[in-house]
């Protein structure tokens, strides 16, 4: 659910989520696991390969990318692809019962840690043999530095990076000049200019915990691997409790306490945080590349992105989402599946290159390409954040997996990080209570 | 004929017993149950009957089995008896959330009947442009949830909101009408409220116009008050209707998801979360579906005796 922070995209889907979840409420009674799968149904529809894809940029996306699946040609023997544009709201309901009725795709994008729930199940197809081969065509060298790395769970890959969601430090240019803050290298850096900030009755810490809103979990962990933490151990076991999780929950507290962050800010949804941005009453905040644009109006040129942070024990760090393409066990032919990824890959640029609003591009050649290159906060995200940023795996490892989706969006993040943002309290207990929810 | 005697002739008369008599009729015989006539009944009405069940019963029993098990959205799991409803029963979250579905209830109930009670008496008058009036007032039920949900959050959500600028303006300082948790629950109830009254608007209207007037022009004439008009004619009058709409507003509002999900989405920190909101989450964020329907089925259950309590008032105010 990663990707469900700050598209222009993510409100609407917001508001369709929780109106189909009225509907999807009143039919708790029928819902649930679909408890045996059946048989039948294969991936391809037939003879065909479903590749189902999400609504990932503006209007201009799902057009572009069926265009681009449609073009595939397959090679004698193998199946044809398919598209479909399948929508966020309930999408996970749609992929769990398609999948577990074996009515799915074969080759699917989706929710940032939807592979590894499937992967849990039985239900992925592995992609070593896919990486593998592209070993000899340049296409595994492409992928940006640790990426690839991210999708290993113990059986193999399960999954390819598609596109990245990153949570990184912007600021109002403007207002900081007005202010005469200096731009934060590090977290006395940033209190010192959220104090100036304030002085303008402007709040230096915007972010959004509100309905449907993820942003705020997502740097109250990125905070933790800021300072070295995070919130599962090398055992992929949940290990919230932690000195370095405290000092930066702590620091977050600080700014609570000293009026630096908007106290709506516990239930804003994406929407109000636009707003406040729009209306100049943050002067800093955390969110996604997006933002500028989500933004829009004279004030998207005055947003600009800053220099990851260092911490107080000398780590940088921050959260991100290599949202993904999965394939499925369940396909009308495996070497189809991966004929179809290949090509989808060496053709996928322009996605970028049109602009269609698709998050950061996985593919070192395309982050080179002039159309990326004009937009310099992109290119700053891709240069000096990527690199530091880690998954919710962090600090115990790399990879993701299953546990994972214990925080992704979870009841038990948001209900943690409204407390923080309300100080309502202490660093230790929230983190407890975290554990506690994590652990149950 | 008081109401006891004519509660007590009903029942005797449902018995097959005269009204002043006593023991079995004369004619009483024991019935045949199955005749040609009711097995041909029986065979025609069966196919309706297969039809309620598999589209009530059916989903009802399966998310009953759903219930005991530890399943996700994805396999039905082991079978783990009642401790999904164990642990749902020892989770303050859920009855922190049971606490504030009463209240949320409780206030969606009675504050909208109250505001629709008042103008459907208001309207009961022949005023200029009534039926414009009426259909104003109606545009609170009519528009979508998710519109009105916006609108409101758009007139209270940040410190630029229509709302708080008013509020500050008023000395009240910055208010913040979503993110402080008892101002959140007091905007949730209100916004429950202002959607919910042209619902109790029309109910009522609809039970006072069956209302004869010269009830009421025989009472003035004997001197009675405004206020003991309401409480002696127009609150009985009304009951019937009153208990209904009482009825279906509380399932309205224990079932009632978005509301609460589009506003708040149960914060801050679960202070606006009710138990439909919680079975969600439980069940589509959480994916843990056995707890999700556990609360789902508790929620029923509880809806159920209401219901049936309420149900039982109207038979009574049927029978006086």
């Amino acid at each position: 659910m990663s990707q469900r922070a700050s598209k222009a995209t993510l409100s609407r889907r917001g508001f369709l989520t929780a109106a189909g979840g009225a509907a999807a409420v009143s039919a708790l009674t029928a819902c649930g696991g679909a408890g045996g799968g059946g048989n039948g149904g294969s991936g391809g529809g037939g003879d065909s390969l479903k590749f189902w894809n999400m609504p990932w940029g503006g209007t201009e996306f799902n057009p572009s990318d069926k265009e681009i699946t449609e073009a595939y040609e397959p090679a004698d023997g193998l199946p044809p692809a398919v598209y479909q544009e399948i929508q966020w709201a309930n999408f996970t309901q749609t992929f769990s019962s398609a999948v577990a009725s074996n009515t799915g795709p074969a080759v699917s994008s989706g929710g940032g840690t939807q592979a590894f729930l499937f992967e849990s199940q039985g239900k992925i197809a592995y992609a070593d043999n896919l990486l593998e081969s592209w070993k000899e065509n340049g296409l595994y060298d492409d992928f940006l530095p640790g990426l690839i790395d991210t999708m290993k769970v113990e059986g193999g890959y399960a999954a390819i990076p598609y596109n990245l969601d990153m949570r990184v430090m912007w600021y109002n240019t403007t207002l900081l000049e007005q202010a005469g803050a200096e731009l934060p290298t590090d977290w006395p850096s940033y209190l010192a200019a959220a104090e100036k900030l304030k002085a303008i009755d402007v709040y230096a810490f915007g972010v959004g915990a509100g309905s449907g809103s993820f942003t705020g979990s997502h740097i109250m962990t990125s905070f933790m691997i800021n300072n070295g933490g995070g919130l599962f151990n090398a055992d992929h076991e949940p290990d919230c409790v932690t000195d370095r999780n405290i000092e930066a929950m702590e620091f977050v507290l600080e700014m609570v306490a000293k009026g630096y962050v908007d106290p709506g800010s516990v239930t804003y949804t994406s929407d109000n945080v636009q707003t406040q941005w729009k209306d100049r009453r943050f002067g800093m905040g955390w969110d996604g590349a997006g933002l500028a644009s989500n933004v829009g109006g004279d004030v998207a040129a005055e947003l600009a992105v800053n220099s990851p942070l260092t911490g107080p024990n000398g780590d940088q760090g921050a959260l991100h989402f290599p949202n993904n393409i999965m394939m499925y066990t369940n396909t009308p032919s495996q070497e189809g599946s991966e004929a179809f990824l290949t090509y989808y890959y060496q053709n996928m640029a322009s996605l970028w290159t049109e602009h269609t609003g698709i998050g950061l591009p996985p593919l070192k050649s395309i982050a080179d390409t002039p159309e990326f290159q004009s937009d310099a906060n992109a290119v700053k995200i891709i240069d000096e954040w990527q690199p530091i940023s880690k998954t919710w795996a962090a600090p115990g490892s790399e990879a993701l997996f299953l546990g994972v989706t214990d925080v992704d969006g979870t009841p038990a993040m948001s209900t943690f990080t409204q407390t923080v943002l309300s100080g309502a309290a202490t660093a230790e207990e929230a983190l407890t209570t975290l554990q506690q929810a994590l652990e149950g | 004929m008081s109401t006891e005697t004519i509660a007590r002739s009903l029942r005797r008369a449902r018995s097959g017993v005269g009204v002043a008599g006593s023991g079995r009729p004369p004619d009483a015989r024991p019935r045949r149950l199955w005749t040609p006539r009711t097995i041909t009944m029986a065979a025609l009405v069966l196919p309706s009957i297969i039809l309620v069940l598999l589209l009530n019963a059916y989903p009802v029993l399966y998310a009953g089995v759903q219930s005991i098990r530890d399943g996700d959205l994805i396999s039905a799991g082991n079978i783990v008896g009642l401790a999904n409803y164990e642990s749902v029963l020892t989770d303050p979250v859920f009855w922190q959330a049971a606490r504030f579905t009463l209240v949320f209830t409780l206030v969606g109930v009675f504050g909208s009947w109250a505001m629709g009670m008042s103008l459907a008496l208001l309207l009961r008058r022949r005023v200029p442009a009534g039926g414009v009036f009426k259909v104003l007032l109606l545009l609170p039920w009519v528009v979508p949830v998710v519109v009105s949900a916006t609108s409101w959050n758009w007139l209270v959500a940040t410190p630029q909101s229509p709302l708080p600028i008013l509020a500050e303006a008023l000395g009240f300082g910055r208010v913040l009408f979503l993110a402080n948790p008892l101002l959140a629950q007091i905007t949730v109830c209100v916004f429950k409220v202002w959607i919910s009254f042209p619902f109790m608007m029309m109910m009522m209207s609809a039970a006072l116009a069956s209302v004869d007037n010269n009830v009421y022009e025989a009472a003035r004439v004997d001197g009675a008050s405004g206020a003991q008009l309401l409480r002696t004619m127009t609150l009985p009058l009304t009951a019937k209707s009153t208990y209904i709409s009482w009825i279906l507003m509380t399932i309205f509002c224990v079932n009632d998801f978005p509301t609460v999900f589009l506003l708040t989405g149960g914060g801050p920190v679960n202070a606006t979360q009710t138990l439909v909101v919680q079975a969600y989450r439980t069940v589509f964020l959480d994916f843990e579906t056995g707890p999700g329907v556990a609360i789902a089925f508790l929620m029923t259950i509880v809806l159920v005796v209401i219901s049936v309590v309420l149900y039982r008032r109207v038979r009574k105010v049927d029978i006086e």
